[in-house]
């Protein structure tokens, strides 16, 4: 194998596909690895750790066609301390010389034969367009649990809710749902639970512009996007029922300035320290937030808000307040409230799309 | 000044107290293994944690007895409530021994050496038992008094006599030194603590390490500044279950941890208290140990979660349990915090309803002697309950 490229178009690829090797060496050293495959001028790069697998392809300047597979970790520490402009890579005997400027490397390669063979993603897949799909990722993947223990609450559930694609995600404390209109790409009753660390990647890769292609088998998912796709493994198993937990009637809402309050959150939970929930008064002279950490101190807030109903205390996780908050688009949102001990609820009046289930601290 | 009271062979003296035709025999409680052993089982060289068959060969005429957890448990709860009469600094250590401070009592209940003979009066009268009780200016030297002073005695370390009461005992009795390191320091001619407080500390660490040299230096000069922890609570809460020579299956091992974790929950709900780190400990016939631990997003008491954790780390485990015979599990919830603070969880799936350990927690509660758990826990030989200091 034999090509050029410019540093920069190189960097960029392997730090995409590197960023599904694992960094834990498990039983096949060659996982580490991440293959390089020269076909013309195209050239592929593969990461995997057999559950994600990201592929990304870029034009090169081919010389001579071959496949070979290099430590990644190496690979992409070296070409990231090369400084910007043409990198030649060539094997010679099981080894690959990388020349830039006045430096050379030598690497020792992997035999490209004991690289597992991976899934190829679908061909056919149903377009979405990326913009929409990277707002309800950001709304959504955060609240997944990245708890390894408990496999299902680890993916993001899609699912079809009228003419949308919904993705829902818990880590059984709080629970985040969107639903993308006019992107239905599900049948009427299918579902798929997606590593929600496969998501993040695809997060990471979109941009506002362009689509992404959903691809679907018995047990993978594929997402493509422009020259890069990203294929995961799917969670087997039954998502929770999540309905039933959504209560249907709030007999207690306040309306607040979101910023106001993502800011009044993150200033009072200075002093709720360690495992302190923040409390929350509602009332119809406002949002009172108060922290207290014991032998520490204690911190308030007062926002402004609209609110409708009895005055309530309720406590609940800063962190989670703030990821809900945070999450929720637009300049208002309505928490809305049953009592102290039941599921509260983060909503948007510009995005109705979206809910946030947060289940509150029990203080006594 | 600090009393380390501890009571002599705890479960075999309570058989001897509660069956006149054992007292002054070998008593040795325990099935497979020896629990305890009377001082009279201990002169001829029976041991707790000594395998019954070579205790038995020792000790041919020694009555073996099943042991009766319930009736240690309210026989330490009586010495408690005794220690607890005397000052109301108590740390216990275990159900049978527990520091007491009892500096600035010198005017309402006199001496230490009054108070410990007290003391001692009332465990014998009230609950039938010989206590020991050492007395130091530490607590450390406290401990060493009474296990010198034992059996049925009362060791008192004066004031200013702390060199000469500690520098002559065998290496052995200063607390971190066990057979290991007690052969480190005979090979290099130290026999007794005196021998070691004779040395620079720089030696000492570069003999034994860098921990263990700073510590017996320190417990040799009997600097141990700690004070009595009155109701310091625990950092975890923890169960186990020896296997003997069973060779269950996984899921068999899976219905012994099942038992463990509904204990542990119940002891944790009763304590208001929430643990975040799930810890699996396992034993195996070659005498290995593995330690298996995972933590979890938020701190939690409920049953269903900790098993399904220690379930998962079980499961990791599986290949080396079925090569190696597994002898004993253990699970325990560790970085345990008050329930004061709860993060509460969506009732995803069934836990809809009221939980069942909820309810099982309220029957075990209402009626001690009902022994209420699951079916899948039937088949096996019930569960020994050994008694614990309150969580």
């Amino acid at each position: 194998m034999k090509f050029r490229c410019e540093r920069d178009t190189l960097f960029e690829a392997l730090s995409s596909a590197s960023r599904a090797v694992s960094s834990r060496s498990g039983a096949l050293a060659v996982l580490s690895g991440i293959k390089l495959t020269l076909e013309g001028d195209q050239l592929t790069i593969v990461g995997s750790d057999l559950d994600l697998t990201i592929s990304v392809s870029v034009d090169v300047g081919g010389d001579e066609d071959g496949v070979t597979v290099l430590p990644s970790r190496l690979l992409v520490d070296i070409v990231r301390a090369l400084g910007a402009g043409a990198i030649t890579l060539e094997s010679t005997d099981g080894d690959m010389r990388i020349t830039a400027a006045r430096s050379e490397f030598t690497v020792r390669s992997y035999p490209p034969d004991e690289y597992p063979a991976l899934v190829e993603p679908p061909t056919e897949g149903i377009s979405i367009p990326a913009s929409s799909l990277t707002e309800a990722l950001r709304q959504v993947v955060p609240a997944a649990s990245k708890d390894d223990s408990r496999p299902i609450l680890t993916g993001v559930l899609l699912a079809t809710e009228g003419d949308a694609l919904r993705l829902v995600a818990t880590d059984s404390y709080r629970l985040s749902v969107r639903d993308v209109t006019e992107s239905a790409v599900l049948g009427e009753d299918q579902t798929v639970l997606i590593p929600s660390r496969a998501l993040t990647e695809v997060a990471r890769l979109l941009d506002d512009e362009g689509e992404v292609t959903l691809g679907l088998t018995e047990r993978d998912a594929s997402f493509r996007i422009g020259t890069t796709t990203v294929v995961t493994r799917l969670i087997e198993g039954e998502f929770p029922n999540y309905r039933g937990l959504i209560p249907d009637h709030h007999p207690n809402r306040m309306t607040v300035n979101r910023l106001e309050l993502l800011d009044a959150v993150r200033r009072v939970r200075l002093l709720a320290q360690e495992t302190t929930p923040v409390r929350l008064t509602m009332s119809s002279d406002g949002l009172d937030l108060k922290a207290i950490t014991q032998d520490v101190g204690e911190a308030s807030e007062t926002i402004d808000g609209i609110y409708d109903g009895e005055e309530l205390t309720v406590a609940f996780n800063p962190e989670y307040l703030i990821d809900g908050t945070d999450a929720a688009s637009g300049d208002e949102v309505v928490l809305e409230t049953v009592d102290a001990l039941k599921p509260a609820l983060i909503r948007t009046p510009e995005e109705p799309g979206f809910l946030y289930l947060l289940m509150p601290v029990r203080v006594s | 000044m600090f009393l380390h009271a501890d009571l002599d062979a705890f479960y075999a003296s309570v058989e001897q107290r509660d069956h006149p035709s054992l007292r002054g025999r070998p008593v040795i409680v325990g099935g497979g293994v020896v629990l305890a052993a009377s001082y009279e089982a201990r002169d001829r060289g029976v041991k707790t944690a000594m395998g019954s068959r070579q205790a038995r060969r020792l000790c041919p005429d020694a009555a073996f007895v099943e042991p009766r957890m319930s009736a240690y448990s309210a026989a330490s709860k009586a010495v408690f409530e005794i220690f607890a009469d005397t000052t109301p600094m108590v740390e216990g250590l275990s159900i049978d021994e527990a520091f007491l401070d009892v500096s600035g009592l010198a005017r309402v209940s006199g001496r230490p050496d009054e108070i410990a003979e007290r003391l001692r009066g009332r465990v014998r009268d009230e609950v039938g038992l010989a206590i020991t009780v050492g007395i130091a200016r530490t607590k450390f030297l406290a401990k060493v008094a009474s296990a010198v002073g034992k059996p049925d005695g009362l060791l008192v370390v004066p004031l200013g006599g702390e060199d000469e009461f500690l520098h002559p005992l065998p290496v052995e009795r200063l607390w971190g030194v066990g057979p290991v390191t007690a052969k480190k320091l005979r090979n290099n001619g130290i026999f007794t603590v005196g021998e070691i407080a004779a040395i620079p500390e720089n030696a000492l660490v570069a003999t034994l390490g860098k921990a263990s040299g700073h510590h017996l230096f320190a417990l040799a000069h009997n600097r141990d500044p700690r004070p009595i922890v009155v109701g310091r609570r625990r950092g975890s809460i923890g169960s186990q279950r020896a296997l003997g020579r069973s060779d269950p299956s996984l899921g068999e091992i899976e219905v012994m941890l099942s038992g463990l974790v509904d204990r542990i929950g119940r002891r944790l709900r009763r304590a208001n208290r929430v643990g975040r780190t799930v810890v699996v400990r396992f034993r195996y016939g070659d005498f290995s140990r593995a330690t298996r631990s995972h933590t979890l997003t938020e701190a939690t008491a409920d049953t269903a979660l900790i098993l399904d954790t220690t379930r998962v780390l079980l499961r990791a485990s599986a290949d080396v349990i079925d090569e190696k015979h597994l002898t004993l599990i253990g699970v325990s919830v560790a970085q345990l915090t008050n329930a004061d603070a709860v993060q509460l969880s969506l009732p995803l799936g069934q836990r809809n309803r009221p939980s069942v350990h909820e309810t099982l927690d309220e029957i075990a509660e209402k009626f001690p002697g009902v022994n209420i758990g699951r079916a899948s826990g039937l088949s096996g030989s019930s569960q020994m309950a050994v008694p614990l200091l309150p969580d």
